[in-house]
């Protein structure tokens, strides 16, 4: 993952590209399963049933302050985070889709790999985090197939995250903690658009 | 000429004037001022990094003094001063540091230096330059608008004091926490704060955070504090085969922090003799290699470093002083036999032969047996001797370089075991007699003999009886083992027993004892001992004087099934000794049996003692039985008591007796009672009585009473009482009296019954029922039908005197119609029954009359008369007339005629033939005979005389 966000970090990140044009080539590995929607509906309900509990275990996780400031430290203020529109069509929805769960899935992985190291006790938020990743991972999958087989949408230009590598430790669990509180918010919306 | 003369005068001046000049800018300028210096940040470690050089050095190196000045803020504020010595060499760049105690972020600082050039071997060059100008450094931009503290993470050691600051022009008010704690706050300028920690403590790895507030924005910064860097201990180096030196630390204490803020210290070794240097991998040891020809000579420097520290340790050494030879290798034996062994072993190579000096121990299961110093080179050799066969021992050798004996090698051990021998000493005997029959029933015991002693393993016990008064006759047992004893059943007369244990290289010497053919003397007395909890003091008085030693025996177990028979030998000359078993319990009785054993190995019982270690307080109460209950009184009595089993010598009994009244007997105490009740309690102090007699009761009272026995260690259980209610006295005096009557009525009443035949025979034999007579039927067939029974009035009777003695009057014969006329005679009964209308006429019979007899005619035997009953006379009669008239009339005559003076004299007219016996007249009854046959004694009148109502026959049968 550090390398997938080494790859796709360039100028300008932090802002959505636009997708593939409707009549580009597409082809996935594996044909999509007749009810992938309702297996992506499920993923977004899981999502969302673990994202509160994934939020207490990181800002428990850090100690103070951040427990008893969370609407100081954790608020959900992520620059750059892909935007979504409820309102839009299910294809539109379907890129938005799979531009915030890229995003977030780049952003849970540098979040476990830091939270390894500052908290290398914490294993059960460790184990969140790796099992949020996991199900994300799928549900691109499932997003992807969906544009692909339906939409015909072979690409999305996604977007990641700022680069946290050179931040303070402070920083980065701050960072952490802000994108955990705004997936948290996300998901929850993006579960009921679908 | 003169032009050239002024152009070389002007020449000469225009030089010398630069050469004036050169000289003032050298006297300004001198290469020895520091130049180009640049100052640089280290953020991480919070250092302004000090970098210049120093033009044309006179010499190859200079000893100069830097003196430097930092100021913060503006110049004016200068905020450190201070010298930087140092040798400079030509062309060196020359660096220096400085850790600001203030996070360089908050604040711009200048740096300025000069130099000194002091030199003692160049005295003549006496330089100071004037101060550089001021460097500036300024605080780095933040990368993000939202940082308010620095510096951000920090790495500082335990007990550091640190310092964050906050710049800022437009919020004053901020204030900073270490976990719930208020960090103090300076004010530096006008928008610079400072934020001190003293003294900060280590807490993880992973770092502290110190969170700032200012207004709604929060922001934080985490210190990461590292253990102090220790200083590696017990540095040493040594060398095992003169190819690689070891060296090896205590590292203490790791550094490493998380987040890689620190890593593990690291450690080098620096050779300086050598000028060789090696970093260490490993934290705690590492490994330097000695050159072919190698300096004798080592000077190590072993430094740990991290981040904030170094330390270095120093050790210097000769290499022969350091070798630590290998463990001897291939330790083998050889030549093994019962008691010797040789052990050989080898040493790995170590350099040119060094002499070695090896220890070897010799252990057995327990400890070290022996301990040896062998001088060796390479390969090692050593006998034992001396050792135990049958034994397993381990063998452990180390060796040490013979001529610094710098330290001794690992041990190197291997074990091995002796050949057997057969064993070495005879077994200890003893055993058990009983007497059966004129048998010996012998149960002999022998204690195993010792490792020490059995060398080897036994494998059976051979035993031999011999009978000593016929010597043919012996007894051969073959016990395998490890048993250790066995039964033997002996005749009469004394045996020697032999018993040898046998391993499989031979037989132990024989051991020896003789069983007397007489029965051991068990009358000797048993005496009491006291015991302790050590055991026990026994002690006897010699028998005889011919004797080998004295076996004193017991059970340690006398409680259970197998007693486990212990004995012990004592010498001849002594007559005492004390047992002491780890089996011996408080409260369990010991018994003890002290034998004499004779020059003959004959045992005779000496002495015999019991006794406890300790005393404990009976464990049981009597089983109680009430006797002799009586109102006033009653008796306890108990069985045998086991005193056998007691935990300590009975010395007497308590009985204790409840009872409403609230005095007791004199030689009774009152005494409480766990329910708060009490009792009178009665102390009998023989412990032979078994009985006890509670008297001075009151009748119909509730008593309540218990038993208990007790030693000298306490009163047994206070079992539970039993309760007794004393009877009434008047209605057990009744039963006194009654039942022996009673039991004298039903006894006569049986006997009575038994001798019911017997007696109606005798006091009132059956009447004969007229009838039922033969006689009747006769008369019918024959003469005439109409006559049915006898009447009086057809009977002449006989004369009846009537003699009165006090009268004198005498009844004259034959005048006997006159006398039943005479009113005032007495008459017969039958006169007043048989009525005159029925009678039928005189017959020519003769009759008797039936008169109750008096006491002269029932005796009569000779006319087997049977005496009518009085009280059967009324039934008999009853049909005849009216029982009053009868009875009293039957009474009257008996009452009116005295029976001293009315005799009445019987004159039978004919004397009957026949017996008195019924049943003989029925079986056989006589020929008719006219007026000489019996006739009945109540004639009946016609139309009574048939047939006899069942009724009435079955009233009349028993007569």
């Amino acid at each position: 993952m550090p390398l997938l966000l080494v790859l796709h970090w360039k100028h300008g990140a932090g802002s959505p590209l636009p997708f593939t044009p409707v009549n580009a080539t597409c082809a996935t590995r594996h044909p999509c399963h007749s009810n992938v929607m309702s297996q992506i509906r499920n993923q977004l309900a899981q999502l969302n049933g673990s994202a509160n509990a994934l939020f207490i275990l990181y800002y428990t996780a850090q100690g103070e302050p951040f427990p008893n400031n969370l609407d100081k430290l954790c608020a959900p203020n992520v620059t750059d985070f892909p935007p979504f529109h409820a309102n839009g069509t299910e294809k539109a929805r379907l890129v938005e889709l799979y531009r915030i769960i890229a995003y977030l899935g780049a952003a849970l992985s540098n979040i476990t790999q830091d939270q390894k190291l500052l908290n290398p006790n914490a294993l059960s938020l460790h184990s969140k985090l790796s099992v949020t990743a996991d199900v994300m991972r799928g549900l691109l999958s499932n997003v992807h197939c969906r544009l692909c087989n339906k939409y015909h949408v072979a690409h999305v230009d996604v977007a990641y995250g700022p680069d946290t590598s050179d931040k303070d430790v402070f920083q980065k669990k701050k960072l952490g903690c802000q994108l955990l509180g705004k997936y948290k918010q996300v998901i929850g919306i993006v579960t009921q658009a679908f | 000429m003169a032009l050239f003369a002024v152009f070389q005068t002007a020449f000469a001046l225009a030089l010398l004037s630069l050469r004036t000049c050169q000289s003032e800018v050298l006297d300004e300028y001198l290469p020895l001022a520091p130049q180009s210096l640049n100052v640089s940040i280290n953020a991480t470690l919070q250092h302004l990094r000090l970098q210049w050089i120093v033009h044309q050095l006179p010499y190859q190196e200079l000893q100069m003094v830097f003196p430097i000045e930092i100021s913060r803020i503006e110049t004016s504020k200068v905020i450190w001063t201070g010298n930087y010595s140092t040798t400079v060499k030509k062309n060196q760049v020359l660096h220096w540091s400085w850790e600001s105690e203030l996070p360089l972020e908050c604040a711009t600082h200048f740096v300025r230096i000069k130099s000194i050039a002091n030199d003692a071997r160049f005295p003549q060059l006496n330089f100071v330059s004037n101060w550089s100008s001021w460097e500036e450094v300024p605080a780095p931009t933040p990368g993000d608008s939202q940082w308010l503290i620095f510096p951000r993470s920090k790495l500082v050691e335990e007990g550091a004091n640190v310092t964050f600051c906050y710049n800022s022009e437009t919020n004053h008010n901020i204030s900073c926490y270490l976990g719930d704690e208020l960090i103090h706050r300076e004010q530096l300028d006008s928008n610079l704060y400072t934020f001190q920690l003293t003294n900060v403590p280590f807490i993880n790895i992973y770092g502290i955070t110190i969170a700032c507030w200012e207004n709604n924005r929060i922001d934080g910064a985490v210190l990461f504090v590292s253990k102090v860097l220790e200083e590696p201990k017990n540095f040493s180096c040594q060398t095992q085969d003169y190819k690689t030196l070891k060296c090896t630390w205590d590292p203490g204490v790791d550094t490493a922090l998380g987040y890689n803020k620190q890593p593990s210290q690291h450690y080098t070794l620096f050779e300086s003799i050598s000028g060789k240097k090696k970093f260490c991998g490993q934290k705690n040891w590492c490994d330097w290699e000695i050159s072919e020809d190698f300096p004798k000579t080592y000077n190590f420097t072993l430094t740990a470093e991290n981040y904030l520290r170094k330390r270095t340790v120093r050790s210097v050494f000769d290499l022969t002083d350091r070798v630590h030879p290998k463990a001897p290798e291939s330790v083998q034996f050889k030549n093994v036999g019962t008691t010797n062994a040789t052990v050989t072993w080898k040493m790995p190579v170590l350099g040119n032969y060094v002499p070695l000096l090896c220890h070897i121990q010799l252990h057995d299961k327990e400890t070290v047996r022996q301990e040896h110093n062998v001088s060796i080179r390479v390969n090692g050799e050593f006998l034992f001797r001396e050792l135990q066969p049958d034994t397993e021992y381990m063998v452990r050798i180390r060796c040490i370089e013979a001529t610094h004996l710098w330290k001794w090698s690992e041990w190197a051990s291997q074990t091995f075991l002796t050949a057997e021998a057969a064993p070495s000493k005879a077994l200890d005997v003893w055993r058990i007699v009983r007497s059966d029959k004129g048998l010996h029933n012998v149960a002999l015991l022998w204690k195993p003999l010792s490792k020490f002693h059995a060398n080897g393993k036994i494998l059976f016990y051979n035993i031999i009886a011999q009978n000593l008064d016929k010597k043919s006759e012996l007894k051969r047992l073959c016990i395998h083992a490890p048993a250790n004893g066995t039964e033997l059943t002996l005749g009469q007369g004394s045996y020697q027993i032999q018993v040898t244990a046998n391993n499989s290289v031979g037989t132990s010497p024989a051991s020896e004892i003789v069983i007397s053919g007489s029965s051991e003397n068990e009358e000797v007395e048993e005496e009491r001992i006291n015991g302790t909890e050590d055991g026990f003091f026994i002690s006897w008085k010699p028998r005889s004087g011919n004797m080998t030693r004295y076996v004193v025996d017991w059970c340690a177990h006398p409680q259970s099934l197998h007693c486990d028979l212990q004995w012990k030998h004592v010498g001849p000359n002594t007559t005492s000794a004390i047992i002491s078993s780890d089996a011996f319990r408080p409260g369990i009785r010991y018994n003890f049996r002290i034998y004499e054993l004779s020059a003959e190995k004959t045992a005779y019982l000496v002495e015999r003692k019991t006794g406890y270690t300790q005393e404990l307080a009976p464990s049981d109460s009597p089983q109680v039985v009430v006797r002799n209950l009586t109102s006033h009184s009653f008796a306890l009595s108990w069985k045998a008591y086991d005193t056998e089993s007691q935990s300590g010598f009975i010395q007497g009994y308590y009985v204790c007796l409840k009872s409403n009244t609230t005095q007791c007997h004199p030689d009774s105490v009152r005494v409480g009672l766990p329910d708060k009740s009490t009792c009178c309690k009665h102390d009998i102090s023989d412990p032979k009585q078994k009985t006890f007699l509670v008297k001075n009761l009151q009748p119909e009272s509730f008593y309540e009473f218990s038993v208990s026995s007790y030693t000298s260690a306490g009163e047994g259980p206070n079992t539970t009482f039993m309760k007794v209610t004393t009877p009434d006295g008047r209605s057990y005096m009744l039963m006194q009296i009654i039942l022996p009557v009673t039991l004298c009525v039903l006894l006569t009443a049986v006997m009575c019954y038994w001798k019911s035949q017997w007696v109606k025979e005798k006091c009132y034999p059956d009447i004969p029922d007229p009838y039922k007579s033969s006689i009747l039927s006769l008369i019918k067939s024959k003469e005439n039908t109409h006559l049915t029974i006898m009447n009086v009035k057809d009977c002449i009777p006989d004369a009846i005197e009537v003699i009165h003695k006090s009268e004198g009057t005498k009844a004259q014969f034959p005048g006997t119609e006159k006398l039943f006329t005479e009113s005032d005679s007495p008459k017969p009964a039958n006169l007043y029954l048989l009525p005159a209308e029925d009678f039928s006429g005189p017959a020519p019979c003769i009759s008797f009359e039936n008169f109750t007899y008096n006491a002269s005619a029932c005796d009569s035997d000779s006319f087997a008369h049977i005496p009518v009953p009085s009280t059967a006379l009324p039934n008999q009669l009853g049909m005849l007339a009216s029982p009053d008239n009868v009875e009293n009339t039957h009474t009257n005559s008996q009452e009116e005629i005295p029976a001293g003076e009315i005799s009445l004299n019987y004159v039978s007219q004919l004397a009957s033939p026949m017996s008195g016996d019924k049943d003989t007249l029925l079986i056989d009854p006589p020929e008719p005979v006219l007026c000489s046959e019996y006739k009945m004694q109540m004639a009946v009148p016609s139309h009574l005389a048939s047939p006899v109502p069942s009724e009435m026959a079955a009233s009349l049968e028993p007569f």
